[in-house]
């Protein structure tokens, strides 16, 4: 179910009185939207996992969605602290394929662009982005990263530490 | 809403989980964040002029303008960060609450103007122009300050902050803010020697103590 910013707006603030079947809905359209939202920013294997995690997150902190504002933008933050928290745990990911309809989340323009993952990695530079994507993304080791891209070990995972701590400190910057 | 081509794969067991577990909630509004950090102060403030007591000369309409200048630049900075913790509790992108920077800096001014009078003191006579007799405002001071932080710091457990250690500062920063507001009705010193050194203190010391209390409260 693809959701509009109107719709889940309202949806998430029927939840807040308790209504389940919109809160059903609303969870339904916001676990399409994260995994849209996810896609290509994290190791395929992780997607599920991730997208449970900021479900959870979403029900835990539901009182700090204020109704009278834009239901996005706070979906957003959510999504980017679990990410940039799921970054920050060190594994080695089994490539597997993502399901086609997931691929991409760049078929939303406007706001979306504006609180989308790609957003965040405009601020932080092109070494930084490098060292992450291979081995946060796309789970080479570090010396494998290393061989691909050229920059020495040390360097790699000096990089992974402060473009983290970057994108932990944009988790709100759009 | 449209329906997509294809339903999400995972969770629905998640989902239904979730469902089940829903309970009304009310929304963190700002205006209730306030009164909450509005009611902490005045607590606060009751408790220090019943403990403490009050400046003699505090409704004499004949204060020194330091004092004046000092307790409107701490009640700033106390509101500044006070709204800035609100506002962190309740995130969304695009949300950058600096308006406690500049209210800091504000404040600054008085530690700075305490040394450069003890400075210009030490120039003259060889020893520092501030008081040794201001360790129980330095202390007091941070203890007032600890029902404010507490306020906020529940505040901020039901909201969604995303940066913790931030957080953690400026929680510290308000109620050292309003702890030593607090104080400063009963403390009878003027000279900014004093106000700008232990009192100031006191507001950093209160910052210090948040930053390492509170952000493994709010993690979630």
């Amino acid at each position: 179910m693809k959701a509009d910013e109107a719709s889940l707006a309202r949806l998430m603030a029927m939840a807040q009185t308790g209504d389940r079947q919109a809160y059903a809905t609303a969870l339904a359209a916001c676990q399409s939207w994260l995994r849209r939202y996810f896609a290509r920013r994290i190791a395929p294997c992780q997607l599920d996992d991730l997208v449970q995690d900021t479900l959870l997150s979403i029900h835990r902190k539901l009182a700090s969605y204020d109704p009278a504002r834009p239901f996005l933008p706070w979906l957003a933050v959510i999504a980017r602290y679990r990410w940039v928290d799921h970054l920050r745990r060190a594994y080695r990911a089994d490539e597997v394929a993502l399901d086609g309809d997931y691929e991409s989340f760049s078929d939303e323009p406007g706001v979306t662009a504006r609180i989308s993952l790609e957003q965040m990695f405009t601020g932080l530079p092109a070494a930084q982005v490098k060292a992450i994507e291979l081995v946060k993304i796309d789970g080479l080791s570090v010396a494998e990263a290393a061989a691909t891209c050229g920059q020495s070990e040390s360097l790699i995972k000096v990089n992974i530490h402060r473009g983290l701590k970057r994108l932990a400190a944009m988790i709100e910057k759009d | 809403m449209t329906n997509d081509t294809q339903n999400p794969p995972i969770a629905s067991a998640l989902i239904d989980g979730l469902v089940a577990d829903l309970n009304p909630v009310r929304p963190m509004r700002f205006a209730n964040g306030m009164l909450l950090t509005g009611a902490a102060a005045l607590l606060t403030i009751f408790v220090s002029a019943r403990t403490l007591g009050l400046r003699s000369d505090l409704f004499s309409g004949y204060l020194n303008p330091v004092y004046v200048m000092s307790l409107g630049l701490t009640l700033l900075l106390a509101i500044a960060a006070s709204v800035a913790v609100i506002q962190m509790s309740r995130p969304h992108v695009g949300n950058s609450p600096s308006g406690w920077g500049w209210a800091a800096a504000m404040a600054a001014v008085l530690p700075i103007g305490t040394l450069v009078t003890s400075a210009q003191f030490y120039a003259n006579t060889g020893t520092a122009g501030v008081d040794g007799e201001g360790g129980h405002c330095l202390y007091t001071g941070v203890l007032l300050g600890t029902m404010s932080a507490a306020a906020l710091t529940l505040w901020l457990r039901r909201g969604a902050p995303t940066s913790p250690t931030r957080a953690g500062w400026l929680t510290g920063l308000a109620g050292g803010s309003i702890g030593i507001f607090a104080l400063a009705l009963y403390c009878p010193y003027d000279d900014i020697g004093h106000i700008g050194f232990w009192h100031g203190l006191s507001v950093v010391g209160s910052a210090l103590l948040g930053r390492l209390i509170v952000p493994p409260l709010i993690r979630w």
